[in-house]
């Protein structure tokens, strides 16, 4: 089983209801910096009213769980592992915020949790909704515009599957080879 | 393909600030010197353990989006969207989420308070319901009462004005104020909203309809902002089919928003001149023979008369260039491929009255949409069914004295029913009442942000004899109320049922997840227990002044008096002898049947054939309604185009569309042109307390072209002083290039100034205390975007 994510992000708004169902699930404390989700927003390029509108793209991004991930690689404790279908992990008991992981993660997805004061991230709602049994992420189900979905890349039937073979897609980041398992539809 | 995304957030300066940390918070509230304090957990990790799953309808805006919420032993720890409503889709939005927020609010009205201090110095005193009742009929020594008011005025209703947010409970408070209290003052949130939209389309096509996005290949949206300012279900259609993907989209602005980065072309058009674009654009294909002829002889009266018209008149591209800012070369092109497109769709907007143009905007539009023919079907703007509940009969006593309402002083079509917010505050402010004007009662509506020039809001309020304020967060307008009522948040309240939809319709529920917290009451309780208190002595009144009762009841016994107060609807509390639940059941019940309650109370969502017909796509989308049953055409021989309106001419309306050289877009030197709108992480005002949407936006900045900005000295964040005739306030700057040099922007419903509200209050600027009280001339509604500021740097 390999737990991944694929996002139509064209179909984005920046409207933030993910980074909101998020918090509100997976009980992430509140703070503008406090976020285990995001939506990317680049300053628009040109001068009014000749502006590229080509240059104004919303990107939803957070943990890539990547396969090969740079987090887990520098952890000194074991903190960061990968937990069933490759989700990447933090144990809280064993972090004692050397915050390495933060460094080393390329996308930025690692954020300080003051309540444990331990480093924290995206689970894919594993502890909860998956937990329950459930099949969407938290952040996948809200979405107005359906950027997102969840699935298992080891099952050929899956939807995510499916939308990876019939889709053009890309990852972030591909040349640093950590197998990202975010994948952004075209 | 590299792209590069980073956890720093540029826009909105959502960088600069952190508000709250740590894992719980306590703010100090409007009672916090009674109130014991209790820490509130801000956000809760849902558990794994049992859980029940409620439907709800969402309150947090006008969409009324289909939720389930999460409670675990009492408390709500998630809101879910709903797969069953078809105008929701499977959604819920930032606001939707935060709604725990709302619930959880440490600063909600807990107790009922009557005031003990100055008008807006924020001091009450908790009290019991029964004391906050008995403060509304017989006053205190702050406030005249009731009672006192209606003897002095005679029974004259109309003394008593009011006003009622949107909202499931709304009908129920104008069946209260209006039709049993019995004043025909009603200030309705239309008049500051989107009257004029609704009006110019039922004007000219028969309704305002509803555009069919999932199958509209062209589409032209002017000054809706779909992307922040969510309507269901048009948002979540739209964008999935835009940018190259089936859904050409063609977006009109004043700044770039987030629905135009999604379009194929953005044009910066000046505010308040779109009938000038629409105009030329109908130049265009008339001149070019364009239109759909076989549609329009069928079904459009005097469209010759129009051709003419707009040909005769010359309003050209090149004219339109001029006054638009629009190059002629794109309106050309737009116009063009609208009319080549199979299913075009010129979007009908919403929001508010942009300038005093806008009724006949909204007519140019609607007809414009008729010259392609793409109405009434598939893909275009279409009529639908809906599914009709039983009506509740109300029992409206009749009152001799009461007087009729009176602004509509300068107004073509004043509307007997809503009245204007503007003509009616600022009659009575510049005595141009015939009889006196003594009581607001208001009820989740905050006049103070919402209604243009703070200052004439606020001499208004304190002009009143008496206000009570029923809400949920003591608002700004709640601080000049004398009594001040807690009602339920839409989470712990079952709401009465409604009907949605039209091409997919439903009937849909809101069922209370938790009781109500605190001392909070239900609207419809309160109504009621309202009503209680009220009927017998405000008889009393009527039966001293009314000389038709008096005449009826001459010589009656205790009992036939009795009898004649029941029949006649004078006793108020009649309209709420059933609770919301049996009301509800029974209403359903009639109409579709048991089986259709039972799937009401259980998913919130029903419809006729809902089992069969409801199916799950994939993981995220689900069918609704079979393609062979959804009403994409409906109105068929019935539709009707009313291109010239001869009518309006003699109210002193242009009878087409036209264009007058006063509407010109003009900025003086040095000024800006400001105009307002929202985020998708705002409401009004009443969601700027809401902490978990204030992470998102923290405040509200003034959006100043970067440029001039840098020639100002302007800097990211610098506080600057924005005035007009009106008022002035302070904000922090926001120097972009998505707002031209002489045009100005600001998030609406911020700079609270309610002391509690702990996280709105002092916090941006409000929009409402600068924007000039200007109305157009059709029905009295606000111009929201007519006003020239100046920015400096403070």
């Amino acid at each position: 089983m390999r737990y991944a994510m694929a996002l139509d992000y064209k179909n984005c708004i920046n409207c933030k209801a993910c980074e909101v169902a998020c918090k509100e699930e997976n009980g992430v404390q509140l703070g503008a910096d406090k976020h285990r989700i995001w939506v990317g927003v680049k300053e628009i390029e040109g001068e009014w009213p000749n502006l590229s509108i080509a240059s104004s793209t919303f990107e939803p991004s957070q943990c890539q769980h990547c396969e090969n991930a740079p987090c887990q690689e520098v952890c000194p404790t074991q903190a960061t592992h990968y937990a069933k279908g490759g989700i990447v992990m933090v144990d809280a008991d064993k972090c004692i915020l050397c915050s390495y992981c933060m460094e080393a993660c390329p996308y930025d997805a690692r954020y300080v949790k003051d309540e444990t004061m331990t480093v924290d991230k995206c689970t894919f709602c594993s502890d909860t909704r998956l937990a329950r049994g459930e099949t969407t992420t938290a952040c996948q189900a809200t979405c107005p515009t359906k950027v997102r979905t969840f699935g298992d890349l080891d099952d050929p039937n899956s939807e995510i599957s499916q939308l990876l073979k019939t889709r053009e897609h890309f990852t972030l980041k591909t040349h640093l080879g950590t197998k990202p398992k975010l994948f952004y539809l075209i | 393909m590299e792209v590069e995304i980073s956890r720093r957030r540029f826009l909105q300066g959502s960088v600069a600030l952190t508000i709250v940390g740590g894992t719980a918070f306590s703010a100090s509230s409007l009672l916090s010197a009674q109130e014991e304090k209790k820490e509130f957990k801000v956000t809760t990790k849902t558990g794994l353990g049992k859980a029940d799953n409620i439907p709800f309808l969402c309150g947090m805006c006008v969409n009324k989006c289909a939720g389930f919420a999460r409670v675990e032993e009492g408390v709500v720890t998630k809101l879910n969207p709903n797969p069953y409503f078809p105008k929701s889709r499977n959604m819920l939005c930032p606001r939707g989420n935060a709604g725990i927020q709302t619930l959880y609010d440490p600063d909600r009205i807990k107790y009922p308070l009557v005031r003990i201090g100055e008008r807006g110095d924020g001091k009450y005193k908790r009290v019991s319901w029964e004391e906050a009742y008995e403060a509304i009929l017989h006053g205190t020594d702050k406030f005249k009462g009731l009672l006192q008011i209606l003897d002095e005025e005679k029974d004259n209703r109309a003394t008593i004005g009011y006003c009622n947010g949107e909202g499931l409970s709304k009908e129920g408070f104008e069946v209260l104020m209006g039709q049993k209290i019995g004043t025909p003052n009603y200030v309705d949130e239309i008049s500051i909203c989107l009257e004029t939209t609704l009006g110019g389309y039922f004007n000219t096509i028969g309704a305002y309809g509803e555009a069919d996005l999932n199958n509209a290949d062209y589409l032209i949206i002017a000054g809706a902002n779909r992307a922040e300012a969510i309507i269901t279900p048009d948002t979540m259609d739209m964008f999935k089919r835009s940018k190259g993907r089936g859904l050409k989209t063609i977006v009109l602005d004043p700044r770039f928003t987030n629905t135009a980065a999604k379009a194929d072309r953005w044009y910066a058009i000046n505010p308040g001149t779109d009938l000038a674009f629409v105009l030329a654009m109908t130049y265009v294909v008339f001149n070019e023979n364009l239109h759909n002829k076989t549609f329009l002889d069928k079904y459009a009266d005097g469209w010759m008369d129009y051709k003419n018209h707009v040909l005769s008149k010359g309003y050209t591209p090149e004219w339109a260039e001029k006054i638009t800012g629009i190059q002629a070369k794109e309106i050309y092109k737009t116009a063009r491929e609208f009319m080549g497109a199979e299913h075009p769709i010129y979007y009908q907007g919403r929001r508010s009255v942009f300038s005093k143009n806008d009724f006949q905007l909204r007519r140019a539009m609607a007809i414009f949409q008729a010259l392609s023919g793409n109405l009434d079907k598939k893909g275009g703007i279409i009529f639908g069914k809906k599914l009709t509940l039983p009506a509740e009969e109300i029992n409206a006593p009749m009152y001799a004295q009461v007087k009729p309402r009176f602004d509509k002083e300068g107004i073509a079509i004043p509307t007997d029913k809503t009245g204007s917010w503007i003509l009616f505050r600022n009659m009575v402010l510049e005595g141009k009442n015939p009889y006196p004007v003594r009581a607001m009662f208001m009820r989740k509506h905050n006049p103070m942000s919402g209604v243009p020039n703070t200052a004439k809001t606020e001499q208004f309020l304190k002009k009143m004899d008496l206000n009570v304020m029923i809400d949920i967060l003591p608002s700004d307008t709640a601080m000049f109320c004398d009594v001040v009522l807690p009602e339920a948040s839409y989470l712990e309240r079952t709401s009465p049922v409604a009907s949605y939809g039209a091409l997919e319709p439903a009937i849909v529920q809101r069922r209370a997840a938790i009781k109500p917290l605190y001392e909070s009451k239900t609207p419809e309780v309160i109504y009621k227990e309202l009503a209680e208190k009220l009927s017998k002595p405000l008889w009393e009144i009527t039966k001293k002044y009314d000389e038709d009762v008096q005449d009826d009841t001459k010589d009656m016994k205790p009992e036939e008096l009795e009898q004649y107060y029941k029949e006649n609807g004078f006793d108020l509390a009649d309209a709420w002898e059933k609770p919301v639940e049996e009301t509800n059941k029974e209403r359903v019940v009639e109409a579709f049947g048991e089986e259709a309650w039972k799937i009401l109370q259980e998913k919130g969502v029903y419809y006729p054939d809902m089992q069969k017909y409801h199916k799950q796509l994939n993981p995220n989308e689900f069918e609704y309604y079979p393609e062979n049953k959804k009403n994409y055409t409906t109105k068929k021989d019935k539709l009707k185009v009313v291109v010239n309106f001869k009518n309006l001419a003699k109210k002193g309306i242009d009878p087409m569309p036209t264009w007058h050289d006063e509407w010109n877009f003009k900025v003086p030197e040095g000024k800006f042109r400001l105009v307002t709108g929202r985020h998708a992480q705002f409401t009004q005002s009443g969601t700027t307390n809401n902490m978990m949407l204030r992470d998102l936006i923290p405040t509200n900045y003034i959006w100043i072209n970067k440029r001039v900005a840098k020639q100002k000295g302007i800097k990211f964040g610098d506080m600057v002083e924005v005035s007009s005739k009106v008022g002035k306030i302070h904000l922090k700057a926001y120097p972009t290039e998505k707002i031209a040099p002489n045009q100005t922007f600001l998030l609406h419903g911020f700079g609270g100034m309610s002391k509690g509200m702990e996280m709105a209050y002092a916090n941006g600027g409000n929009d409402a205390m600068i924007i000039e009280d200007a109305i157009e001339p059709v029905y009295g509604a606000a111009a929201m975007h007519t006003t020239n500021v100046e920015i400096r740097k403070v």
